[in-house]
């Protein structure tokens, strides 16, 4: 699906632009438009295809990762996520393996139920707009219950990840269809190696 | 069946003028690329045939001096095309000395698909096949040194006189590649 929305955006043009083009390069081009488009159309496939296959998650992770353990409290876990300006972290067990991911919407969830307790059918969990609503509906801004709780009670898991060599291409796709932002990178011994987020992957392709 | 004459209809666009610089630039180089050629050959060559290769130079002037990014107009096939259709014309009126005929289309067909094999496709090379096969008595009394002369000479001295005017145009260059 992915690869479908890039092919029409590098072909999206008529025979007119081409035209065009060929008017604003001086001198005879022994080619007419239409040939011009479908050498373009097949090259543009090349080049897709090349960089499905040539860029991997281990050239666009972002490395080293800022990561929390299941034991943080999740008050140092929030102040380091808060000074390091980021929105989800891996986190570690005591094996140093990756045993869930706490991101934003973790504390999102918590934080619209009192009682902690997640209720995943309910439509207005974990969206800052309906902590906002509770907010204002006098029923308390609940962040200062979260306070004892660790990062393992809060964590999503199991956690999403990839291994080094799966292509960027195939990232894309697991953040499309697991619905997540940011995916830990393992390396063949299943360490922790480097993080990939939705904004490296445009930034491969740009 | 439909398919095969829907094929026949064209309906693709045709690509658009050149501007008035580009005919200009054209116009120079094709005067400048035959004057030596062909006054070269009314002075050297007395014998009236020999001059019916120029024929096949004014085709290639379209090219090397018209046409100047096209494939087809590089030294490679300016060059290439020429002479690999030179030895093959003559070679097939050798084949069937008999037969003209038979020798052209022969020299023709097997010049286009050994300049396909060359990587040298040169349309005014399909020319030099043919003039070698009826250009008479005089061309024939050349053999193989047809290709040489007064094909290859012809050949190199417009190609130096495109390298030239080619390159004086801000807006062109050539060749886009040698080999």
């Amino acid at each position: 699906m992915k690869s479908n929305t890039l092919n029409q955006c590098t072909i999206g043009f008529s025979e007119d632009d081409i035209i065009e083009a060929m008017r604003d390069i001086s001198g005879y081009l022994d080619i007419t438009p239409s040939d011009f488009k479908e050498i373009y159309q097949i090259a543009s496939r090349h080049a897709l295809e090349r960089l499905k296959n040539s860029v991997k998650a281990e050239h666009v992770m972002t490395t080293p990762v800022i990561t929390a353990f299941e034991e943080t409290s999740i008050l140092d876990a929030a102040k380091q996520m808060a000074h390091n300006n980021i929105s989800g972290v891996p986190v570690l067990n005591n094996k140093q393996r990756v045993a869930g991911i706490l991101s934003e919407k973790d504390f999102l969830k918590r934080m619209v139920h009192k009682d902690g307790i997640v209720r995943e059918n309910e439509k207005d969990s974990g969206s800052f707009m309906s902590i906002i609503a509770q907010c204002l509906d006098f029923r308390g801004c609940l962040a200062a219950d979260l306070k004892k709780l660790y990062v393992k009670d809060i964590m999503s898991f199991p956690p999403v990840t990839v291994e080094k060599s799966i292509s960027i291409m195939d990232v894309a796709a697991i953040f499309e269809s697991r619905k997540i932002n940011r995916v830990p990178v393992l390396d063949e011994n299943a360490n922790l190696a480097g993080i990939i987020a939705r904004s490296d992957i445009v930034q491969a392709f740009c | 069946m439909i398919e095969f004459f829907n094929k026949m209809k064209g309906g693709k666009q045709s690509p658009p003028a050149v501007n008035l610089s580009e005919i200009l630039w054209s116009w120079l180089g094709a005067f400048l690329g035959i004057t030596p050629v062909a006054f070269l050959h009314y002075n050297m060559f007395s014998e009236k045939a020999i001059v019916l290769i120029i024929g096949s130079f004014g085709a290639s002037a379209v090219l090397i001096y018209g046409a100047i990014r096209s494939p087809l107009a590089q030294p490679r096939n300016l060059v290439g095309g020429h002479l690999v259709s030179a030895v093959i014309g003559v070679a097939s009126y050798k084949l069937f000395p008999d037969a003209v005929w038979l020798a052209s289309s022969f020299g023709v067909a097997t010049a286009i698909a050994a300049m396909h094999a060359t990587k040298t496709l040169h349309p005014p090379g399909g020319a030099t096949a043919l003039i070698a096969v009826i250009g008479g008595e005089q061309i024939h009394k050349l053999g193989f040194y047809y290709a040489l002369m007064p094909v290859g000479s012809g050949v190199l001295i417009m190609l130096f006189v495109a390298v030239i005017v080619n390159n004086l145009a801000k807006s062109r260059r050539y060749p886009e590649f040698w080999f």
